[in-house]
């Protein structure tokens, strides 16, 4: 008991972002980079942007999900370690946003990978970004953690 | 003193001869001509000759019924030129001009992917824009396409494990900076050919962010497409909306007043201050100066909470509509805006001296990627990076819009055509900016700030263009007379900028390629719409 | 007794100074690491995770020690999972060699060529991490590890001849040999009057230039570009792999950092000099930890605040300030610290 609240003491204390533009038109982008920003500054969190899917612990995606991009946000959740989250970021990436229905927009994100916290907005202010991290990272307080799931099958989109 | 419609009928007279169509101006500055196929690259052709800036701003197919009208719209003379060619549906074929100017390259390819038009001279397989999956022969900006269902789509992804080398030159390594990578904000494919550590080539390919805003545009309203246009690019919003705004104003023929104007003007201004600290913030990330990028961006918080105060909104600013503008500005947030913007003044000279001086600056980036002014000039590069290389364009000075006619700036151009000059535009850029607003607040007319528009707009066409922060903007609108448009056309300053990076990217360093991309201030989202 | 020889040489190992002691300092130095970098980019750092984040450094590692652990399909295994802990392990190694609380951690273990031992371990330990690259059977992380191998191989060169300055001025001739003493002891032994940095202090500039350059940190940060090759040689790893990963390169900085107080700023104790105690409990061996300890932090600060100032650089500029600048500039700083040498040692009267 006393080893499992010691390791959810420090995934909720360090979680590592990675981030993919899966479609977006980068107004969520540069909000999510100007967390780092002196003015918000998450690395007070512990949280630190990791170049690699491997290194990470949550992805944060913006955009809707394009055609060309679903099948490669696909294998970046795939290539990331267990345990792991997704965040979306934006109307676009919870639900297509004004381009829900064209030609060549799959939709929201949790179209092709499973999500664990919707922050909406055009973009979000950057506070709400860190209200809805915040949150994400009070609820790994539970006994059980989300995600535990371990082998390929790793993925089950509805 | 001849017109502009004038000058350009003479030399088509002088050029054609009994062949010389009429012109047709449909705006002041801007004149539409129709001709046969066969004569569009001799006409191209003599423009070029006549006037060394003439450049290709876009290539539109609009559908109409048995035929496609292809559109080149070109800027010479000092406006914009456009040639109408009409084409069979059965066998939609034309001559390329690429061989006289090599940047209607991906102009051309997007009508080919798109609307079904070949040029031969530049045919290519698969697709440019579409993702690969989408079948052949089906082109979705065609009324009578039939579109197939996005799961149909999605479930045979075509996945490329190798990265592909140019055919013949296999011995190069190949090196995917692929979809996701930190140096690029938005995903786009570049295989950069590599030989040790010397880049010999670079294959992009484009249209992970197509979200098929001009195929959506044809189906919703103007004032519902007011806010689709704005989320093309979430950075230069205010220019597409503006743009647009101007497109349909023209075809109704409403004057937007004084008030209005002045207001727009701020709003775009405050959008290129923003938009030049936050790509010079990132060219400090991205050649591993982290504190410039930090310092940066804490200066340019002051920028967003200007833009919030005056429009309600940090990023898309939902400020600019059909008519004018939303928000009225007070004597407080007048005063609030020009005390702030005297504090970024004071900020700036910093910046100024950090780019003329500072030795790692310096080493990364003097002489890095050149483009030269013969190669901007028929690469049909605009914005800073043209200004960069000598080539004097400003749609500001040139095709004065809002309120550019009545408040005098300086035009700021470079002749170093490297990376650091690049930047060093944009600083002086921000100088000349923040005395523009300061100008239009204080000339501030009095009346009212928007005028309402009908919801139909009657039957006609317009272009209209505006200098966004990375360049040129342009936007073709055809109006049939109902709610929605029968066409609209975007031209992206990014998407005729791409080519520059394929050019310079010979023969530079790997090492080299972030800040070289990344002085170009490329925005996919604006690429791909 | 035996038995009592022994139980202090596994304290000594094991405990203080020996194990134990250096992970809590290589976390302690990441906080302070961050915590400089952040303050320097006008950010606070981290805050939350213990008092004002002191406890950072751990919740990452506890964090990537429970994490899923992969590797690619098509590399050997083994040599994957092994590298970053033999780079870990060579570089602990090397640690107990160099006097902390007045000897060595194994006391006793001091000879002639220890300075070379420790320098070479370095090395020995960067080439693991080229290994461990190219075992990732990726290109960015063969780009990343032999992006390592150059720029400390060649860096090397300047980094031993500097290292070399503070032996001539320690002076010590072994009787048997006829050479100078090679070793940290006698260096710090030679301190004990005045620390070297103020006799040679060109010495020490350069070689902290050549320590940046070893430790792969701006502006040399070339093997870490994040922009260009992604996560570098460090791609592919993950869980308690990334976990030694990260935690050698944070015990390199510290290593380089008592490397830097032995030859230049007096080695242990807050004076300098040393004794030969051995003791558990003694309680100036444990005043000269501290002295070390800080001296330690205020180069970590040191090394740190440079790397905060300016922008990576290329790897050819690299190569060329080597050969270009460090080379003659190293030479020349050997020389003149000869000079030094002479009148400090009292070789040669007015």
């Amino acid at each position: 008991m006393a080893k499992s609240s010691l390791v959810n003491w420090s995934r909720m204390k360090s979680p590592w972002i990675l981030h993919f533009n899966s479609g977006a038109c980068n107004g969520c982008d540069i909000e999510v980079v100007a967390l780092l920003t002196p003015r918000y500054d998450v690395e007070r969190f512990g949280i630190k942007l990791e170049p690699s899917p491997r290194h990470a612990d949550v992805l944060i995606t913006t955009g809707v999900v394009t055609t060309e991009c679903a099948d490669r946000l696909k294998r970046i959740y795939d290539q990331m370690p267990e345990p792991k989250f997704v965040v979306a970021i934006g109307a676009c990436a919870c639900s297509g946003g004004v381009f829900a229905g064209n030609y060549s927009v799959c939709g929201g994100v949790d179209k092709v990978v499973p999500v664990n916290a919707y922050i909406p907005g055009c973009p979000p202010k950057p506070e709400a970004m860190m209200d809805g991290v915040v949150k994400l990272l009070n609820s790994l307080k539970g006994p059980k953690t989300h995600g535990k799931r371990r082998g390929k099958d790793s993925s089950s989109p509805k | 003193m001849a017109s502009v419609e004038e000058k350009i009928q003479v030399h088509l007279n002088d050029q054609l001869g009994g062949d010389a169509p009429q012109v047709q101006p449909i705006a002041k500055g801007k004149v539409f001509i129709q001709v046969e196929p066969s004569l569009l690259k001799g006409i191209v052709k003599g423009l070029i000759e006549k006037d060394e800036l003439t450049g290709l701003i876009a290539i539109t197919g609009v559908d109409l019924g048995d035929t496609i009208e292809v559109m080149h719209h070109l800027r010479t003379m000092e406006t914009i030129f456009t040639i109408r060619t009409l084409v069979s549906k059965e066998n939609p074929e034309l001559e390329t001009i690429i061989d006289l100017l090599p940047g209607a390259n991906l102009h051309e390819k997007e009508v080919t992917d798109l609307m079904g038009v070949k040029f031969t001279g530049n045919l290519f397989d698969g697709h440019f824009l579409l993702s690969e999956a989408w079948p052949k022969d089906n082109f979705p900006l065609r009324k009578d396409a039939e579109i197939p269902s996005i799961d149909d789509l999605i479930k045979n992804p075509v996945v490329i494990d190798e990265p592909e080398s140019i055919p013949g030159e296999e011995k190069y390594l190949n090196i995917t900076i692929g979809p996701q990578h930190p140096a690029l904000l938005e995903p786009e494919r570049f295989q950069l050919h590599v030989e040790g550590e010397i880049v010999i080539g670079v294959t992009p390919r484009l249209g992970y962010v197509h979200r098929a805003v001009e195929k959506a545009c044809e189906s919703r309203t103007y004032m519902q497409d007011v806010y689709l246009v704005e989320r093309i690019c979430g950075i230069c919003n205010a220019c597409h909306v503006t743009t647009f705004c101007q497109s349909v104003e023209n075809i109704l023929g409403t004057e937007v007043p004084a008030r209005g104007r002045y207001l727009r003007t701020i709003a775009a201004e405050l959008n290129r201050i923003h938009s030049h600290m936050l790509l010079f913030g990132h060219a400090g990330l991205e050649i591993g100066f982290q504190t410039l990028f930090q310092y940066t961006w804490r200066d340019r918080e002051a920028v967003m909470d200007l833009i919030e105060i005056l429009t309600g909104n940090r990023v898309n600013m939902a400020y600019i509509t059909l008519g004018g503008v939303r928000r009225d500005v007070t004597d407080t947030l007048k005063d609030r805006i020009r005390t702030d913007l005297a504090k970024l003044e004071q900020r700036m000279p910093f910046y100024k001296n950090l780019y003329e001086n500072e030795l790692s600056l310096r080493a990364r980036l003097k002489g890095v990627g050149i483009i030269s002014r013969e190669d901007a000039l028929k690469l049909c590069v605009v914005g800073p990076v043209a200004r960069a290389s000598g080539v004097k364009i400003d749609v500001r000075k040139d095709d004065p819009y809002a309120a550019y006619d009545e408040i005098p700036f300086n035009i700021v151009t470079y002749n170093d055509c490297d990376s650091l000059a690049r930047l060093k535009i944009r600083v002086d850029e921000i100088y000349e900016s923040i005395h523009i607003i300061d100008y239009a607040l204080e000339h501030l007319p009095d009346g009212p700030i928007r005028v309402r528009v009908p919801r139909s707009v009657p039957a006609g066409e317009a272009v209209s263009r505006v200098e966004a922060p990375r360049g040129e903007l342009f936007y073709y609108v055809k109006a049939n007379g109902t709610q929605s448009p029968e066409r609209v056309k975007v031209r992206t300053p990014t998407f005729a900028n791409i080519l520059s990076f394929v050019h310079m990217a010979k023969g530079i360093n790997v090492a080299d390629v972030p800040p070289a991309f990344v002085s170009l201030d490329p925005c996919f989202s604006c690429t791909d719409r | 007794m035996i038995m009592a020889i022994d139980l202090t040489l596994i304290y000594r190992v094991l405990v203080f100074p020996g194990f134990v002691f250096i992970f809590v300092l290589t976390m302690v130095c990441d906080w302070i690491s961050r915590k400089i970098r952040a303050h320097m980019e006008n950010r606070m750092g981290p805050m939350y995770t213990g008092y004002h984040g002191i406890l950072q450094p751990w919740a990452d590692f506890i964090k990537l020690l429970a994490k899923e652990s992969t590797s690619p399909k098509a590399t050997n295994k083994t040599i994957f999972k092994l590298m970053p802990l033999l780079s870990f392990t060579m570089i602990m190694v090397a640690m107990f060699f160099m006097p902390i609380d007045g000897s060595n951690v194994i006391p006793g273990s001091a000879f002639s060529g220890d300075l070379i031992l420790v320098l070479m371990l370095v090395t020995i330990a960067n080439f693991f991490l080229f290994l461990a690259g190219w075992s990732s059977n990726n290109p960015y992380s063969k780009l990343g590890g032999s992006r390592v191998l150059i720029q400390v191989l060649g860096y090397d060169i300047p980094f031993f001849l500097l290292a070399l300055t503070p032996v001539f001025l320690a002076g010590g001739v072994d009787p048997t040999t006829k050479i100078l003493v090679l070793s940290f002891t006698s260096i710090v032994q030679g301190q004990q009057s005045i620390w070297f940095v103020l006799l040679i202090p060109w010495s020490f500039i350069l070689f902290i230039i050549a320590m940046q350059a070893e430790l792969e940190k701006d502006p040399f940060d070339v093997p870490d570009a994040e922009t260009e090759i992604v996560g570098g040689l460090e791609t592919e790893y993950n869980g308690a792999s990334l976990a030694f990963l990260k935690l050698g390169k944070d015990v390199q900085v510290v290593l380089g950092a008592f490397i830097i107080v032995d030859l230049f700023l007096g080695g242990p104790g807050l004076a300098g000099g040393i004794t030969a105690t051995a003791g558990i409990l003694d309680f100036s061996a444990f005043l000269f930890t501290i002295g070390f300890v800080l001296k330690v932090v205020a180069v970590v600060v040191i090394i740190q605040y440079v790397a905060s100032l300016w922008a990576r650089a290329r790897i050819d500029q690299v190569l060329k300030w080597n050969w270009k600048y460090m080379m003659p500039l190293s030479i020349g700083a050997m020389v003149l610290s000869l000079l030094v040498a002479f009148f400090w040692n009292g070789l040669i009267h007015f």
